[in-house]
């Protein structure tokens, strides 16, 4: 019986918390595709480069917003504190981490757009990284390790 | 970690690829109606179809591990949402795989037109803007997203 002990009031802040997430997991596997497109055919890197940096900017970021608003939301409705379990720690990390990163993809995805086109490597790069930095936030949230 | 924790881990794994993979394909739809060279529209049409092996296998995962759960986490498969979940789970991927289907044509057209004169077609563009196969392709996703629904709110499971 261990799904039915979360409380009802839970499930909203739960639901806008995973649905940013496979929104934000979707998003940055397309800029993660298309980047690694625009790499392989060099006469399509400005095409690619254009939509993979629309798709960070009108998906990624967005649905960054509404997963780590939901998270938040959540975790004020849990009273875990002081005692702060890994798996949140972990989740935290990944979450406020991953606002420095969207930051970095968007500072190297302008970059690679406005002035150095290999740029488009560490912006692909960096995409990749935080879709393993993702699955590490799925793990941690849903096979809670340390309880 | 208990085995309820690592099931439900392998279950996320499948939502994340599976629904992970239907916005990904939902955005690269959503470009191919914006854009117009044959090249363009040939390569996001072919970043779609990679993302297929991520429906499979993260349909394979939800699927399996979720069956499962619904013992471990002491529901019952007679529930009304388990019933509801799976039925549109099924719908999604039907959807969602004739919907495809009916976009090859336009794929093909946009690679044959590609090396010949990169200009846009009528052709071309009535097939991208095929109502059915738009309405099949967005309809999955929203189907999938109603799952996700389901498996949070469990409608009837009490708690």
């Amino acid at each position: 019986m261990i799904a039915l002990l979360r409380p009802d009031s839970w499930d909203l802040p739960l639901f806008a918390h995973v649905l940013g997430a496979v929104v934000l997991f979707g998003g940055v596997g397309a800029v993660f595709l298309l980047t690694v497109a625009g790499i392989r055919m060099p006469g399509q890197s400005i095409f690619t480069g254009k939509l993979a940096f629309r798709t960070l900017m009108f998906v990624v970021w967005p649905s960054y917003i509404v997963m780590r608003v939901g998270a938040q939301w959540i975790y004020s409705k849990e009273d875990l504190q002081p005692d702060m379990p890994t798996w949140i720690k972990l989740g935290i990390l990944v979450g406020d981490g991953g606002a420095v990163v969207l930051l970095g993809l968007t500072v190297l995805g302008w970059l690679a757009l406005a002035r150095r086109p290999s740029f488009a490597r560490y912006f692909g790069g960096l995409a990749g990284l935080y879709l393993v930095g993702l699955l590490l936030a799925w793990w941690a949230m849903s096979a809670k390790p340390g309880v | 970690m208990g085995k309820y924790e690592w099931l439900l881990f392998l279950h996320m794994t499948g939502a994340f690829l599976f629904l992970g993979a239907a916005v990904a394909s939902l955005i690269f739809t959503f470009a191919s109606q914006r854009y117009e060279r044959p090249s363009e529209i040939a390569l996001i049409l072919r970043l779609a179809s990679y993302v297929i092996p991520a429906f499979a296998i993260g349909g394979l995962l939800l699927l399996v591990f979720g069956i499962w759960l619904v013992s471990v986490g002491g529901y019952d498969y007679t529930d009304g949402w388990v019933i509801a979940a799976l039925v549109l789970f099924i719908l999604s991927n039907v959807a969602g795989a004739v919907g495809g289907k009916r976009a090859e044509p336009a794929r093909e057209l946009a690679e044959r037109l590609a090396p010949e004169n990169d200009e846009p077609t009528l052709e071309l563009t009535a097939r991208l803007r095929d109502p059915v196969a738009l309405t099949l392709d967005y309809g999955a996703a929203l189907l999938g997203f109603v799952v996700l629904v389901l498996m949070i709110w469990k409608p009837g499971a009490g708690g």
